[in-house]
């Protein structure tokens, strides 16, 4: 099982929306039985930010993590989903 | 999906953004939706987390800050006669010009957060975010919130 960690800046309002998304997408894609969603707000995962296997944000992280994470604002503007996915896939099946 | 009429702006002129958010917080604020403090936290955070988003053919942006500050979970929407600059949300440093904002007041109620989901569907629709921009009435801005959620 694959741990997906989405964050925004507080945890409740944007992770929200990009957590009911990527489910959707999942289950759209036979994924939902290898991966596991986790939700939070970035300030509460920098620390252990090894632990997750594909990370998702909605907002600006720490420099030092940056290349581990992907933006995840195409699910909330609608502009550049797939190449967005293509790159969660590539996480999870890595 | 409805908005409480007197958390509705329409057509507001503002000349930046720090503008248009206290304007919707005081309102917030007003009708005890929200504690004292909310604006300065939503300012702040959005220096930190900013959140335009660059949606077509106008900007939205959906200030925020932790669910601590609010009493009652609301959104304040308010449309601007001129946009104005709001940083884009996530890691591009860009600026987006922004004609729409939703402040939500939000604590974790999942009733909420449903809403900003629908919300968010809203925006990835280039015609009805022209439309929200051009709502003239309250009740005519709840209309076409309920038609497209």
């Amino acid at each position: 099982m694959k741990k997906l960690l989405i964050m925004c800046g507080t945890g409740i309002a944007t992770s929200t929306v990009v957590k009911g998304k990527v489910e959707e997408w999942l289950k759209e894609n036979n994924l939902s039985q290898e991966v596991k969603i986790y939700q939070s707000k970035v300030s509460d995962e920098i620390g252990r930010i090894d632990d997750y296997d594909v990370i998702l944000s909605t907002t600006l992280v720490p420099n030092n993590i940056k290349d581990k994470v992907i933006d995840g604002v195409p699910l909330l503007t609608g502009i550049g989903i797939e190449s967005m996915y293509e790159k969660v896939l590539a996480e999870i099946k890595r | 999906m409805k908005l409480d009429k007197e958390l509705i702006v329409l057509n507001l002129e503002a000349s930046s953004k720090e503008e248009v958010l206290e304007v919707l917080g005081n309102l917030l604020t007003e009708h005890g939706v929200v504690k004292e403090g909310f604006i300065e936290s939503v300012l702040q955070r959005e220096k930190e987390f900013p959140t335009g988003l660059p949606t077509e053919p106008f900007g939205v942006a959906i200030p925020h800050t932790d669910g601590d500050m609010v009493h009652d979970s609301k959104i304040a929407f308010a449309s601007l006669k001129n946009p104005v600059k709001f940083a884009a949300m996530g890691g591009s440093a860009e600026l987006v010009d922004v004609k729409i904002v939703f402040m939500l007041a939000l604590n974790s109620s999942q009733g909420q957060l449903d809403m900003l989901q629908k919300l968010v569907g809203l925006f990835q629709d280039p015609g009805t975010v022209e439309q929200l921009t051009a709502v003239s009435d309250a009740d005519q801005l709840n209309r076409l919130l309920e038609s497209k959620t």
